[in-house]
């Protein structure tokens, strides 16, 4: 019940932002004189940073990690073609250079990408990087053996889905060409105007080949960033990174790098994790945590306390939690009955099981209730806050069920407060009012993910999740509904089997948009359309509240991450 | 997921176990001992409580799935409205955090699920540890070896990751209590099968047992009207401990995820979801920590009591089988092959 | 009968035929357990081709018994395996590598066992102490209150789960009362003070699971001393009850408790599994509990042969002891 789903995690835990008035200057009675003018002075550098995480970073291969732009831990070693905005709010969901000069400059579709290295860029050990070492970063995450990336690198360039990685096929990927040292050029299958938001992912990170250990690579990965790795000790559980020499500010004007050390260290429980920050005492003074919330035993304590609540940044990652429906099981391919069920939904006691108004924001869009991805608000089901149970009631006379209905809701035994048992107790509550006895169908978290996502098994009525890749509506989008991404014997995500040609057409015709703003206008136009066929019941976006220690300054929370980004923050 | 073995070992004393006292007899002393009464009528209190449940939350107007978000304050967690809790008229005990359930209704239906499940659990034991301990003490040395080895591979294997591989095993609408209870049931029976074991193969090196035997009774007849009755202290001590653990191991299947699942109220499921709100709502966390205690009490002053009525003489012995003595006594009889 | 070499010899053949037995009923375990191996490995997002490639790289095709020869072969002979960029060699007992993260497992034991030994044995050391000394003084002080309230709370002990036990412990001994620091591991061999500041509070709470049974037991071992005849005949002696206690009855609760003692270790594991996940201490219990929910067999079978072994050991230490304290006992 306390910490978001491993996969929910590993993309949220990928990154980062905005600036929460991390008034720790408000101290409380006992030290004011003390201290003076606490936020806003130039951040001190120096010192310790420490990280206290849930999930051990299991996985420290750039080819292996699976981020939401770059990671948060990940993106101190390692720099990529791009980066995400390291500005707070709204503005840290743009996309900026990195390794390169600019955001990339597409062809006239958008199919072609091309990028050039900013001069005087080395990895730790003093040697230059070059074009060649990104793309053989790239081809290395095609291996079977560094498999767990996303799947966008594979989808989108020419001639890359059989492609087994550089240690089976010693020719690489045609689709990347390396005209010098310094640019790198990228042939796409069809127009993808969002590439420079792929360009933000670990796989984009430079691998000398030389370096290069294949599966024990992690271990000491080579480092083009601000810190490197001196200690990856059992599996990721404890992580310490120093600052790197070779590193250069001047090329870099993303990462601010105050810490001289910063110690990970994860496994941890969250109830402990924020009572540790709580405490604050000793290095916990100086802590953060970039993947455990505030639970909601925690904040009903914290909201009492002046100089607790003061320590509290709050954050939105694009995640939408709903309900997803399967039109192909009886009855749920009655429209009316996946209707009735959108007006019975009582959203108050969902989000009150999520954790509360804190935590959790009632949804009744699918794409999340931010700018970047198009956020267009519409309510085609109005439930209000707890349920219209007699308008539900009605739909479902109509639908042929006058006496009621039965049916079984299927979710995860995975204690997330999102797919979790607490969600779906509290929607079989709800549901009760109109008449509509639920059944539950808890399954272990693997048995879970194995039975939603193949179209063997589906089920017609269960709990999901959806988080963005990077925030944009088309990552969100596509998946879900986009009916040539049906996977028939694999992971399928498009629960519903929608296969619509014209929102496939637009889905396309939106992928060639190189113009994000007025890409993001018709994400939204779209997702108010494909709303109205009741596929799914958004039920809530989740709220990131996250504790710090007392000398953590200088906290950057964007919209892209929902959480501090570490590369930004300074100690006392 | 703890199994602390405790039995009377007779045959490392050379003291003799007697024979079972008539049911008239043990009736007496049970009643003389004040503190095994008072433990004998919290035990029948709680098996009623349970047992009433239905009842007992119809008096009070509540059940224990129905939501009152008016109860709780949504902007703080969940926490719920008013003092200790929520405690008034309407709900006895206060209503449980984020939801506003009424605890009072969960607290009673969650006895059911965990006394149920926990007494289950250690009659599967006893009964598999009965079986395997004296068919291991009396037949033949093949058998012997070969349950004595299933015996510690079973006390081996890590209890709690097996059970989290098989609860997931397991078809997700087989009855969630059933499965929990047989998985706790069928692989914590080791502890229980040596204690037996041994104190069998002490009683059979026995006057009383080897003139039955001599008088050309047979195995099955002498295990059932000589040896049964004198397992029965040891084995009503242990069961007196395994109940609790048992409870104890329910809670932290729930902890870990593959417990008996909502909204079936259970006493561990209601201990795993409260232990973080400690500090916010601690009568959460106290009612079913509180329940938990008082059996546990109980159940050990009953068990304790029960052995005292059945053997006064051997009730302050107890000792530890750990299927190594026994052996002894087997060769101390001169009986090693005598079964064969 | 045949001495200690005897003892040994048969000991350690029993271990073996246990441990083979353990594995072979851990691979069909995880063999029927649902999750898809090679999607969890490769990654929810993974396009099916890639799954194949991911199940083919990881041999997960074959049947399950190739799979099992396969996982005696590297145990008997030791293994070779590819790190992508260059072949190395998993010498024999060879215990093969993670699907997750292509580690030997036998590495990530290592790297975990020194945490996970130094929870049990420490606690272990807590419970003899807290249950014995419980024991003792509740024999001695029989039928007062202040026995019953000892009793009493040995009982709270038993009756509360570790996890419970352990995070209200934290957050008043670390959080309110800053007694002790928010328990984090540090080698012993790095800093033993810190070693053992930072583990007192897992060791506390694991012990005071255990620590009732004991001194129910030594209670009872005891009072049953005291009645024996040698006593009260010291009695008539005039020798004082202190040295009574001491010297005598608590001579008698040694050879039980000991041998509760080895059963015990097999429960505290279990109980060590909440403790390292709850505390964040990197053991083998944390590292089990994740290996399981992701269907890492490799590391699944490692780790619970290596906790099964500890198990056999304990037992076989305390027959030994057993025999040591009490000359009437022959090892068999």
């Amino acid at each position: 019940m306390r910490q978001p789903s491993v996969i929910a995690r590993r993309v949220a835990a990928a990154s980062v932002s905005l600036v929460v008035a991390a008034g720790a200057a408000a101290c409380g009675p006992k030290d004011s004189g003390a201290k003076g003018s606490g936020g806003d002075s130039t951040p001190h550098k120096g010192g310790t940073l420490t990280v206290l995480n849930s999930e051990p970073q299991t996985d420290f291969d750039p080819a292996r990690l699976y981020t939401s732009g770059g990671g948060n831990v990940p993106s101190l070693v390692f720099r990529t073609l791009t980066t995400r905005n390291r500005a707070a709010g709204a503005a840290g969901a743009k996309v900026v250079p990195d390794l390169a000069t600019d955001t990339g400059r597409p062809n006239k579709d958008a199919t072609v990408w091309t990028y050039t290295l900013k001069k005087g860029l080395k990895y730790e050990d003093g040697t230059p990087i070059t074009s060649a070492d990104i793309k053989y970063g790239i081809e290395r995450s095609f291996a079977p053996e560094l498999s767990g990336g996303a799947p966008y690198l594979r989808d989108w360039l020419v001639g890359a889905a059989g492609y087994q990685g550089p240690y089976k096929d010693k020719k690489g990927l045609a689709a990347i060409e390396t005209p010098d040292e310094r640019t790198i050029v990228f042939h796409l299958d069809k127009p993808e105007g969002e590439f420079p938001f792929l360009a933000t992912q670990t796989q984009f990170a430079p691998v000398p080949k030389a370096k290069d250990t294949g599966t024990k690579y992690e271990e000491h990965p080579v480092s083009s960033g601000p810190y490197e790795v001196v200690k990856n000790e059992n599996d990721g559980e404890h992580v310490l990174l120093r600052r790197n020499p070779n590193w250069s500010a001047a090329t870099d004007d993303q990462r601010k790098a105050y810490p001289d050390t910063i110690d990970v260290r994860s496994g941890l429980d969250s109830s402990v994790i924020n009572q540790r920050l709580s405490a604050s005492q000793g290095a916990d003074a100086a802590a953060v945590t970039t993947d455990t919330n505030l639970g909601p035993a925690e904040l009903a304590k914290v909201t009492g306390d002046k100089e607790l609540a003061a320590r509290v940044g709050t954050g939105h990652f694009g995640y939408t939690n709903y309900i997803a429906f399967n039109p192909t099981v009886k009855p749920f391919d009655n429209p009316k009955v996946r209707e009735a069920i959108a007006y019975a939904v009582d959203r108050s006691s969902v989000v009150n099981a999520a954790g509360g108004s804190a935590l959790a924001e009632p949804a009744t869009t699918f794409l999340p209730n931010q700018k970047s991805f198009g956020y267009t608000p519409y309510d085609p089901f109005p439930a209000g806050a707890s349920g219209n149970a007699a308008k539900a009631e009605k739909l479902l006379a109509q639908a042929g069920y006058k006496n009621g209905l039965t049916v079984t809701l299927t979710h995860s035994n995975a204690k997330d407060f999102a797919t979790s048992p607490e969600i779906a107790t509290a929607l079989q509550d709800a549901l009760k009012k109109a008449g509509i006895t639920v059944r539950l169908q808890g399954l272990e978290d693997n048995d879970y993910r194995d039975t939603v996502h193949s179209v063997k098994t589906e089920p017609g009525f269960f709990l999901a999740g959806w988080g963005a890749d990077w925030p944009s509506g088309g990552p969100f989008l596509a998946p879900i509904f986009d009916g040539r991404q049906i996977v028939k014997d694999g992971a399928n995500f498009n629960a519903s089997r929608l296969d619509d040609k014209s929102v496939n057409d637009e889905i396309d015709s939106i992928n060639k948009l190189t113009d994000l703003d007025a890409a993001a206008k018709r994400w939204g136009a779209l997702d108010k359309k494909i709303g109205g066929k009741a596929l799914v019941v958004p039920l809530f976006h989740p709220v990131y509240k996250r504790l710090v220690g007392k000398d953590v300054r200088n906290i950057v929370i964007s919209d892209w991450t929902g959480v501090l980004d570490i590369s930004q923050v300074a100690v006392k | 997921m703890t199994e602390s073995p405790l039995a009377v070992e007779a045959a490392g004393t050379g003291i003799p176990v007697p024979a079972a006292p008539g049911a008239r007899r043990f009736w007496r002393r049970l009643r003389a001992q004040r503190a095994a009464l008072v433990a004998a009528a919290v035990v029948a209190l709680l098996v009623l409580v349970a047992l009433a449940a239905p009842l007992l939350t119809a008096l009070e107007g509540q059940d224990p799935t129905t939501y009152h978000p008016s109860l709780i304050d949504s902007a703080r967690g969940g926490v719920p409205v008013g003092p200790l809790g929520g405690v008034g008229a309407e709900h006895w005990l206060g209503v449980e955090p984020q939801t506003g359930r009424d605890l009072f209704a969960r607290l009673v239906y969650g006895a059911r699920v965990s006394l149920g499940v926990a007494l289950a659990a250690t009659v599967i034991q006893v009964v598999i540890g009965v079986v395997v301990g004296v068919a291991a003490a009396l037949g033949s040395q093949w058998v012997d070896q070969l349950l004595s080895r299933l015996t510690d591979i079973i006390v081996a294997m890590p209890l709690m990751i097996m059970s989290l591989a098989l609860l997931a095993v397991v078809p997700a609408n087989f009855p969630r209590p059933v499965l929990v209870t047989l998985v706790i049931g069928l692989i914590a029976w080791g502890s229980i099968a040596k204690i037996v074991r041994a104190q069998t193969l002490s009683m059979k090196g026995l006057d009383y047992v080897s003139a039955a035997r001599l008088s050309g009774w047979g195995t099955w007849r002498i295990a059932r009207r000589e040896l049964l009755p004198g397992l029965a202290a040891p084995v009503i001590t242990y069961a007196a401990l395994l109940v609790p653990m048992n409870i104890s191991v329910e809670a932290a299947l729930s902890f870990l995820g593959v417990g008996v699942k909502p909204p079936t109220p259970s006493w561990g499921q209601m201990l795993t979801s409260a232990d973080v709100w400690y500090q916010a709502a601690p009568q959460y966390l106290l009612l079913p920590a509180g329940a938990l205690f008082v059996t546990v009490l109980a159940l050990t002053v009953l068990g304790d009591g029960v052995r005292t009525a059945l053997d006064p003489r051997a009730a302050s012995r107890l000792r530890v089988g750990t299927g190594r003595e026994d052996r002894n006594a087997r060769e101390d009889a001169g009986t090693k092959e005598a079964t064969a | 009968m045949s001495g200690f070499g005897g003892f040994l010899l048969r000991r350690a053949v029993g271990t073996v035929i246990t441990l083979l037995a353990i594995s072979v009923i851990v691979y069909v375990v995880f063999y029927v357990t649902p999750g898809d191996v090679a999607q969890i490995t490769c990654g929810p997002r993974c396009s099916p081709e890639q799954v194949r490639q991911v199940a083919a790289q990881l041999h997960l095709g074959d049947p399950l018994y190739v799979r099992y020869w396969h996982f005696l072969q590297g145990l008997f002979a030791g293994q070779d395996f590819s790190t992508g960029t260059s072949v190395e060699h998993c010498a024999a007992p060879c215990l093969g590598q993670s699907y997750q993260t292509g580690q030997q497992v036998l590495d990530i034991i290592l790297g975990k066992l020194p945490v996970s030994l130094s929870l049990v044995l420490g606690a272990m050391v807590l419970w003899l102490a807290l249950g014995v000394g419980t024991g003792v003084l509740s024999a001695w002080r029989r039928g007062r209150v202040s026995e019953r309230v000892l009793t009493a709370i040995t009982l709270a002990g038993t009756a509360t789960p570790v996890f419970v036990i352990g995070l209200v412990l934290m957050i008043v001994v670390c959080g309110e009362l800053q007694l002790l620091p928010f328990p984090q591991y540090v080698a012993f061999t790095d800093d033993p003070e810190q070693w053992a500041w930072n583990l007192l509070l897992p060791w506390l709470s694991l012990a005071l699971i255990e620590a009732a049974t004991f001194a129910r037991l030594t209670r009872a071992a005891m009072l049953e001393t005291l009645a024996e005849d040698h006593v009260r005949t010291f009695r008539a002696y005039g020798v004082g009850e202190r040295a009574i206690v001491g010297r005598h009855a608590l001579r008698g609760a040694f050879a039980p408790v000991i041998a509760l003692n080895a059963n015990n270790v097999g429960s505290a594991v279990g109980g060590a599994v909440l403790t390292e996940t709850l505390f964040g201490l990197p053991g083998i219990g944390q590292e089990l509990v994740h290996a399981v929910k992701v269907v890492d067999l490799p590391v699944v079978v490692g780790m619970v042969l290596v906790i099964a072994f500890f198990v056999v050991l304990a037992n076989a230490v305390a027959d030994v002891l057993y025999a040591v304290a009490d000359r009437r006992v022959v090892l068999a």
